[in-house]
């Protein structure tokens, strides 16, 4: 059991609002696109993944457990 | 039309193309109920205060949270062929409608009042087009306003906050008018910042973008007509971005301006009518917002002085939270439009294609479902973060957001650590359907000992 994180990249508008959620995971490009820097998470980043997926204004992101 | 089922085809040889190609959908009365009895289309009911409007917004939340109404008062642009508009004032609904931005549109207008195609196309750039150009031209700026973006220029932000309030804090009068002394500077010069707009363009670029959201406001009008004062405004900020482009033509700096004119799209430059557009929408949404913001957060503290306490306590910690809780509170843009381009049903009615959808923004920011105890300035509200004062989410959310933030965090830190005592009166408040505006606000306070 591990956490994934899933970018739809289509839906993404590279705001970053997950970004200042949890920086360590998620950074903006400069051409506006969004790089997820650990799409495996460990477990007790659970809390930050979830704040960083429902700020995201555009429903782009997916935590997903597997 | 005769079945439900020939609609679509109906519609689509009523279909007239304007020049970018985007089809205008003709708004139709067919399948509408009354207009409801509550109406929120008065002149008198936009001259009321927010407080006195939510009382109506209550009566339809639980009444019919998806309401037929007659088009607006006093319209700048009437058109006589306008059969009205579903009011959506419930939060679920609003975010439902933001969200779904393939059914409900933004380039046929995104403005409650109905408006003079001209302004429209000087004033609205992306904020009025849909996918796919609206990303491919917002893209071009959004790099800017990153957190990573927003974070270089933070200390900027707090150096402008500290003198901003060293212009007034030890003054021995104790007494200022707020808004002109303090709420429009900081958006003012940060927003002049990244644009990159030298000081002598400054104050005209303010004042315009101010006018361009006053317009039914009688007081800024004075004689003239609405339409006016906006194309008027309108046109003055597009003069000014002329000029500011050749500058930046020949003294490229670090700045949006200088990123905008080497940008390109679909391997073309943008011309300089779109770079204007630009300009008019980055210098309204940026810079009013923030400024009635702080205006009427001054004024939530005067109100809620145990508030201001609790955060004081731990600011740092603290502020994150209760900034979400000031734009719940103030939700300062009241409304934006949508329409509709597929059928679909919101609130148990049919929407069809052409359907005006208006998004009352503060009645969501209200909403009981969502927010226990609503009237209650509450800086500690564990989901004071779902506001829809940035928006309902979709494509067109506030790319302002964390510069606004920023700004915020900045702005009340110098002002409760500095004039922690202090007293904001009755605002004097804008006239329009758009912008939740105070033109002025007299705030009284112990003034700072200077050392
Ligand atoms: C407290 C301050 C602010 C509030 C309450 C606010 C509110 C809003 C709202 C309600 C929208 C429309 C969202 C939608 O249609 O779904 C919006 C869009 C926008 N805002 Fe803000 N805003 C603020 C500050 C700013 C700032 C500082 C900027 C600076 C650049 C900005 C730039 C924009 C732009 C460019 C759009 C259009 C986005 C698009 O259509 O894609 N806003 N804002
Ligand atoms: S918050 Fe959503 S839209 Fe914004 S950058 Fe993150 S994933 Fe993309």
């Amino acid at each position: 059991m591990g956490l994934r994180i899933e970018l739809d990249p289509g839906k993404c508008s590279g705001l970053g609002l997950c970004e200042a959620e949890a920086p360590e995971l998620f950074e903006v490009q400069e051409d506006g696109s969004l790089t997820v820097l650990d799409d495996h998470p460990s477990a007790d980043r659970r809390a930050e993944c979830e704040a960083a997926v429902a700020s995201c204004p555009t429903e782009a992101l997916r935590l997903v457990e597997d | 039309m005769s079945t439900d089922t020939s609609f679509e085809n109906d519609f689509a040889t009523e279909f007239e193309d304007d020049e970018d190609g985007v089809q205008m959908l003709p708004a139709t009365s067919e399948r509408k109920p009354e207009h409801y009895p509550v109406d929120i289309s008065t002149k008198a009911f936009w001259n009321l205060t927010s407080e006195e409007r939510e009382e109506t917004f209550k009566i339809l939340r639980k009444e019919q949270p998806v309401s037929w109404q007659r088009p607006v008062d006093d319209a700048v642009n009437p058109d006589p062929d306008d059969p009205g508009y579903w009011a959506v004032v419930k939060h679920a609904d609003i975010v439902k409608v933001s969200r779904d931005n393939e059914t409900f549109v933004s380039g046929q207008g995104v403005l409650f009042d109905l408006l003079p195609p001209i302004f429209l196309e000087l004033t609205q750039s992306f904020l009025a087009m849909d996918n796919p150009k609206h990303d491919m031209l917002r893209k071009l700026v959004s790099s800017a306003f990153t957190p990573k973006q927003i974070k270089l220029i933070d200390d900027k932000i707090k150096l402008a906050a500290k003198e901003i309030v060293d212009s007034f804090a030890s003054d021995p009068s104790g007494e200022v008018e707020f808004v002109a002394a303090c709420s429009e500077k900081l958006p003012t010069r940060i927003f002049s910042d990244i644009m990159g707009i030298p000081e002598e363009f400054r104050e005209q670029t303010a004042k315009s973008a101010a006018d361009i959201v006053a317009w039914a406001d009688p007081e800024i009008l004075g004689d003239r007509l609405a339409d006016e004062v906006q194309v008027e405004a309108a046109t003055i900020l597009h003069d000014i971005a002329e000029q500011l482009i050749e500058l930046k033509r020949r003294e490229p700096g670090d700045d949006l301006l200088t990123s905008l004119i080497a940008a390109e799209v679909d391997g073309r430059k943008l011309d300089e009518f779109e770079i204007g557009s630009f300009f008019v929408l980055m210098a309204v949404a940026g810079t009013d917002t923030t400024k009635h913001t702080t205006s009427l957060t001054m004024r939530a503290f005067t109100h809620f002085p145990e508030q201001k306490k609790w955060l004081m306590e731990d600011y740092d910690a603290r502020i994150g939270n209760a900034i979400e809780e000031f734009i719940r509170y103030a939700s300062p843009v009241m409304t934006f439009r949508r329409t509709a381009v597929k059928e679909t049903e919101l609130g148990g009615h049919p929407i069809i294609p052409g359907d005006k959808v208006v998004m009352f923004y503060p009645s969501g920011c209200m909403d009981s479902d969502v927010f226990e105890n609503p009237e209650k300035f509450d800086l500690a509200r564990p989901n004071a973060r779902e506001h829809v004062g940035f928006g309902g989410g979709g494509v067109h959310f506030c790319l302002g957001n964390q510069l606004a933030k920023s700004m915020l965090r900045a702005i009340f830190k110098e002002l409760l650590f500095r004039i922690p005592e202090f007293e904001a009166g009755e605002p004097e408040l804008l006239g329009t359907n758009f912008m939740r505006g105070v033109k002025r606000m007299p705030l009284r306070f112990t003034p700072e000992k200077v050392s």
